[in-house]
């Protein structure tokens, strides 16, 4: 062995010790698991069936689970949640953001207080929610009662089920209304889209917008001071209005970070768990807030233990979020990398 | 302060204490505004700008400061409803409409000859044209009269006609505002009565940052090494390996449930404290966030360090990770929040009421103690103030690692 391979040799080991910590962790709790448990969603395991009586069964976990209406379900409430929730949240955030873009008095506290919600724990945010929510002594209904009676002069005041009801929105103040009839049930659960999130759902939809508004202004304030502030100095000397500047500046320069953030802002979306699983403990109302990882513990880890089932869920899940995934690549290419 | 509620009386003629209290802090927000648009008339009338672009700007200003206020006032009412509540007995927790001050209804009070403490019962009663009519609180007003001590305090309530459900000051009731810091003991020592041995939030905090610490102290670590080699060393795979770990990053966490439970039962983990550190002993997101901040670092100090006589090991050591403090600071936020705000793998590999963490012994409180919105209020203060405290002293890593990551 020639001097110069034993070197190399060398520097090769000296460079995998320094990997072996971190790597040896990874592989045990990240790479290997990946690959069972997409075995195991092949599988028939459960708690009473254990390991030994592996049997393979195909994609039938997968075709159970599209079976299944509960399954079908917990889709529909996830993908109400991204929906309503995301699209919100970055409208919100960006509004904020273009706000505290400028030099005013109190822009640190603005910025602060707003940031706030974020950074205290969703467990903790989830039940001081419930109880602004609750349908007896909730803060909500008490403001929809000064709304209706004190400023809007109604009789009685509005009281709604917050949490507890399981109508859809879109029933509530359309449906319903004018056609005095609840949406009926439509192939592929097609309703849960036309109904909208159930009232408790859209409770929580709420509650994850007061939290995250403030994450994403953070991060479309970064992006608005990174515009080249001789831009808008040029746009202003050939007479743009604001709205104009807008439109030919800020929002083309900021479309990368939107899209970027839309995409990441769905991913962790369809993960959300613990919103519904504290302020809807047993599901909402006919089930109506539970999300797929929710759907996912109890299937796997309560009742009858499937394992193999919420394996085939997880990787559901792993579909929708590679897929949003590759349209992120597909639209960005190269442009955007992971956090750097 | 009379006065100052008497001239926002006049403002709110309906009489409600909310109602005041927002004209108050709008009043407040707007001395601001103006004390702003003063300023930008002075400094405008220094310059040469036409008067119309200076009212616009001053009108703009006006105008954002409104929405900005409304928007700080919808992020910040949660939170005082939370320490609020806290301070109140169950009576007033569940009272609608709600009271906005830290108010209980007084069980106890000295007796005004003797001193002893006797108990107060409160009496529902309803006075009209002067005579006292006893009133059932099921009714759904609240009319109270207090016995203290034998002496019966007099209150004039209004016509009972006029009385609505929304309007709070409508109803009268003994209210003692006071702090009583009762509820947080009562949050504190609640898990003992509902399990075995002396288990309280004082077991839940000591395993939640405890288990914390150490996944983060470990994840920072093993972060470092690896960082380090994908950055300045030479070796065998070293692409393959850089993206195999990144596109781990797409595969969500919830996929490894169920193997990593099986592998922690395997090896007779489950229901350990190292269940919740081992498996979180490494992250391929602060390994990706130091390898890019290591890579700034110019490639002359370690020439300098080899000069010097120090090995690899000593200059990621003595000179790499002392110039990357911002971004340790970053990554040991986002690492410590992940392990402390994690709900799902803690409900999973532990069991035991000794090894819950905080978040899985406020999920337990969430579901044991139901409507008691003053003892999880309590018990969401104290699980939220550490998180805070430590927010107001590392503020600028926060943001700026937020601002970092999220971007480019």
């Amino acid at each position: 062995m020639s001097p110069a391979t034993r070197r190399k040799l060398r520097d090769n080991l000296e460079a995998y010790a320094y990997l072996a910590p971190a790597g040896i962790i990874l592989i045990i709790f990240w790479l290997v698991p990946v690959g069972v448990s997409l075995a195991m969603s092949f599988g028939n395991i459960t708690a009473l069936q254990p390991m030994e009586e592996f049997r393979f069964v195909g994609l039938s976990q997968y075709t159970e689970a599209f079976r299944n209406p509960a399954f079908v379900q917990t889709l529909w409430n996830t993908t109400n949640y991204v929906l309503y929730s995301v699209p919100a949240t970055l409208v919100l955030a960006l509004s904020a953001a273009l706000l505290l873009n400028r030099q005013i008095a109190g822009r640190g506290f603005f910025r602060t207080v707003y940031f706030l919600p974020y950074i205290t724990t969703w467990v903790a945010i989830a039940i001081v929610f419930r109880y602004l929510f609750h349908r007896e002594y909730g803060l909500g209904n008490w403001f929809l009662g000064v709304l209706t009676v004190n400023l809007l002069g109604f009789e009685n005041p509005v009281r709604l089920e917050w949490l507890s009801e399981p109508r859809g929105i879109w029933e509530m103040v359309f449906f319903e209304p004018v056609f005095n009839r609840s949406v009926p049930p439509l192939p592929f659960g097609l309703n849960n889209l036309v109904a909208g999130p159930s009232l408790s759902l859209f409770s929580i939809i709420l509650t994850s917008i007061w939290r995250d508004t403030g994450y994403f202004m953070i991060i479309f304030l970064a992006g608005l001071q990174n515009i080249d502030r001789t831009l808008y100095e040029a746009a202003a000397i050939d007479g743009a209005n604001p709205i104009q500047r807008f439109k030919a500046i800020t929002f083309p320069l900021l479309s990368p970070i939107s899209f970027f953030l839309l995409i990441i802002s769905m991913i962790g979306a369809f993960k959300v768990f613990v919103p519904q699983f504290m302020m809807t403990p047993g599901g909402g109302p006919d089930g109506s807030t539970r999300p797929l990882v929710m759907y996912l513990y109890e299937e796997g880890f309560t009742g009858e233990w499937n394992l193999s089932y919420a394996a085939a869920i997880a990787y559901i899940l792993t579909m929708i979020i590679l897929g949003l995934t590759l349209l992120q690549n597909r639209l960005f290419g190269r442009k955007i990398e992971y956090g750097n | 302060m009379e006065t100052a509620s008497g001239i926002i009386s006049l403002l709110v003629p309906s009489g409600n204490t909310v109602l005041r209290l927002v004209v108050l802090s709008l009043l407040a927000v707007n001395a601001v505004a103006l004390w702003q648009l003063w300023r930008g008339a002075m400094t405008a009338a220094g310059t040469t700008s036409p008067a119309s672009r200076v009212l616009t700007d001053v009108a703009t200003r006006f105008l954002v400061y409104q929405v900005l206020a409304i928007g700080a006032a919808v992020m910040l009412l949660p939170f005082y409803w939370m320490v609020v509540t806290a301070f109140k007995d169950g009576q007033t927790a569940a009272a609608f409409p709600p009271y906005w001050t830290p108010t209980q209804i007084q069980t106890e009070a000295p007796h005004p000859e003797t001193g002893e403490m006797v108990p107060v019962v409160p009496q529902a009663v309803q006075i009209v044209a002067g005579q006292e009519i006893p009133v059932a609180p099921e009714e759904g007003v609240r009319f109270r009269r207090v016995e203290r001590g034998g002496v019966w305090q007099t209150l004039e309530l209004p016509d009972p006609e006029s009385v609505f459900m929304a309007n709070p000051d409508n109803f009268v009731t003994n209210p003692i505002m006071a702090l009583d810091f009762r509820n947080f003991l009562r949050a504190w020592y609640r898990p003992e009565q509902t399990s075995r041995g002396e288990v309280n939030f004082l077991t839940y905090f000591l395993v939640s940052a405890g288990t914390s610490v150490a996944a983060t102290t470990g994840t920072l670590i093993t972060s470092a090494l690896a960082a380090f080699a994908f950055a300045r060393l030479v070796f065998w795979g070293k692409t393959v390996l850089f993206y195999l770990i990144l596109a781990t990053m797409m595969v969500p966490g919830q996929v490894l449930l169920i193997p990593n439970f099986l592998v922690l039962s395997g090896l007779g983990m489950l229901d350990t404290y190292a269940a919740l550190v081992v498996p979180w002993l490494a992250s391929v997101f602060t390994i990706f966030l130091m390898r890019q901040f290591f890579m700034t670092i110019p490639e002359d100090l370690w020439e300098a360090a080899r000069i010097d006589g120090a090995g690899r090991f000593r200059y990621l050591w003595q000179v790499v990770v002392p110039l990357s403090k911002p971004v340790f600071i970053t990554a040991g936020i986002f690492d410590f929040l992940n392990n402390w705000n994690s709900l799902l793998w803690p409900l999973i590999v532990t069991s035991s009421p000794t090894k819950r963490t905080l978040m899985v012994g406020l999920q337990n409180l969430n579901d044991e103690a139901g409507t008691e919105f003053h003892i999880l209020m309590a018990a969401s203060c104290f699980a939220i103030l550490p998180i805070v405290v430590v927010f107001f002293f590392l503020q600028r890593f926060f943001i700026e690692g937020i601002a970092r990551t999220g971007l480019k």
